[in-house]
């Protein structure tokens, strides 16, 4: 798959200690077009759909701030915890910055958990890039389909 | 065929040349030689080989400006203001400043190359800031996310007010190629000069925090840069409505202690801890020992989520809902109150509202926005 110079400036930018000291490629080293056509495949085998995905995680990570930095039941599935880290981070495709607000959501029926942030669903939404496999903010499509049961 | 053979040597040639050539222009333009930072008005002067930013200068030269991104313009704490031109604003500075800043040429010091003299303001509590070599004494797990980290920094003395902070510096580890700081409220008491203890939650894909969990051991050396913040108790007689919830506790550890080692007690403490079940709540031995000694704190610890298992007979519900309904029914209106929180903004912003709510107004509510 052929990369443009902005997926590879992109990619430059998903290094470790560019933007985040641990970088959004974990120890994926295929180039991010790959990433993404993998995953996007990944994504219509299991019946799931980017904008819906994005909106429940946006849910997810509102509900959380009920619990004012701790661990809150959402609806009976979900444990969901909301953080917000000092500061904001730019979108390694450079198009716009956002809150670094991390949130952590465990389905209570299987214990599967997921780990990301506005930038992930950001990352998700306008570029279909889930991060590199070994990233802890990986946002595996399977993982999707357990935690969030949709 | 021969072609074949002088055509890449030819171009190989070439970009050999012109990479040269980069290279001494690069030295020439580049070079901006020895310039002179002047530091609030003559207070401090540093000559310096520019070029670099102005973090890294003032750093290398022992003055601290806070920062927890080291330098990546991610957090916007390395605020100064820049007298001399350098410039306009970045578009990477820009979120982080408010029209009042950006009007006196506050600038984020990371993102500022010093090319030439400059003059630059900065508080001067700042001159006070150190960078320390400590060793770890202890490390305690004193709830299943959360480690007590005892620092000693051996003959040297860290002067503080409690409620002040201090940035760990982490190291390189695993895959994170550069030095980290990270900042975190100081747990121990002023008196205790020769120590530092802080208070580290483990964050999920948090580098400081996954290092301290994972890699940090007793016995080994961390630098520790600080103290830094204005989080501390007033000097007022007014009855302090404290509120806290994980790591929070640390500022509030050290305030309590501080007080009730020089025996100012004066005015009524009422502290609020919210936890979600008991294996996250912990210190509330040691609260409920210092409750028993000084009549007026009052500790009143709350679990969101009780388990069975806790056998939780204190406060249930969010640490909001708890303060609201003790602001009403038992908190005194007689004499003024002040609020001070210390968690994540959330937190803050709810407990805010809780207070102003119940006629604390704004200006009396000081807090120590952790995130």
């Amino acid at each position: 798959m052929k990369m443009t110079p902005a997926y590879k400036k992109a990619q430059g930018n998903m290094a470790p200690g560019v933007i985040t000291a641990g970088g959004f490629l974990g120890d994926d080293e295929r180039d991010i077009k790959d990433i993404i056509t993998e995953d996007e495949e990944l994504m219509e085998y299991f019946s799931l759909d980017y904008e819906k995905v994005c909106t429940t995680l946006e849910y997810l990570l509102d509900q959380g701030e009920r619990g004012l930095g701790e661990f809150t039941t959402v609806d009976e599935t979900w444990l969901v915890r909301t953080l917000e880290a000092r500061g904001h981070l730019p979108c390694p495709f450079e198009d716009g910055i956002h809150r670094k607000i991390t949130c952590e959501a465990v389905n209570i029926k299987n214990n599967r958990k997921i780990l990301f942030s506005t930038i992930s669903i950001h990352l998700l939404r306008e570029h279909h890039f889930h991060e590199g496999k070994g990233s802890e903010f990986r946002l595996d499509p399977e993982a999707l389909k357990k935690v969030l049961n949709i | 065929m021969s072609v074949i053979f002088t055509a890449p040597l030819i171009v190989s040639g070439i970009a050999a040349v012109l990479a040269a050539l980069i290279s001494v222009l690069d030295m020439i333009v580049n070079n901006y030689g020895i310039v002179k930072i002047v530091i609030n008005k003559g207070k401090k002067e540093l000559e310096v080989k520019g070029g670099a930013n102005l973090l890294q200068l003032l750093a290398g030269n022992k003055i601290f400006l806070p920062s927890a991104c080291g330098g990546r313009g991610s957090c916007g704490a390395c605020k100064c203001i820049v007298k001399s031109d350098v410039g306009p604003h970045l578009p990477t500075e820009i979120p982080y400043l408010t029209k009042e800043e950006m009007d006196v040429n506050t600038r984020l010091s990371c993102q500022v190359k010093v090319k030439k003299d400059i003059e630059i303001e900065i508080p001067d509590v700042l001159f006070n800031v150190k960078q320390f070599e400590g060793v770890v004494e202890k490390i305690k797990d004193i709830t299943h996310d959360i480690k007590e980290v005892l620092i000693s920094i051996g003959e040297e003395k860290i002067e503080f007010e409690a409620g002040m902070y201090v940035q760990l510096v982490v190291p390189p580890y695993g895959k994170i190629k550069g030095e980290t700081q990270r900042a975190y409220s100081m747990s121990s008491t002023p008196s205790d000069k020769n120590h530092i203890e802080i208070l580290v939650r483990l964050v999920p894909g948090g580098i400081a925090t996954t290092y301290v969990h994972t890699e940090l051991k007793e016995g080994q050396k961390i630098k520790v840069i600080g103290p830094f913040g204005d989080f501390h108790r007033s000097g007022t007689d007014a009855a302090m409505v404290c509120i806290a919830g994980g790591s929070g506790m640390a500022p509030f550890k050290a305030i309590f202690n501080d007080m009730y080692e020089n025996k100012i007690n004066n005015r009524e403490v009422w502290y609020f801890f919210g936890a979600r079940t008991g294996k996250d709540m912990f210190y509330l031995d040691e609260l409920r020992e210092l409750e028993k000694k000084w009549d007026k704190f009052h500790f009143v610890p709350a679990l969101s989520e009780p388990e069975e298992s806790d056998n939780w007979s204190g406060e249930k519900g969010l640490i909001t809902a708890v303060l609201n309904s003790y602001l009403k029914e038992k908190i005194s209106t007689e004499t003024d109150r002040e609020g001070y929180l210390c968690g994540s903004p959330g937190m803050i912003t709810a407990c805010k509202s809780v207070l102003t709510d119940n006629g604390i107004p704004l200006e009396k509510i000081y807090f120590d926005n952790f995130a």
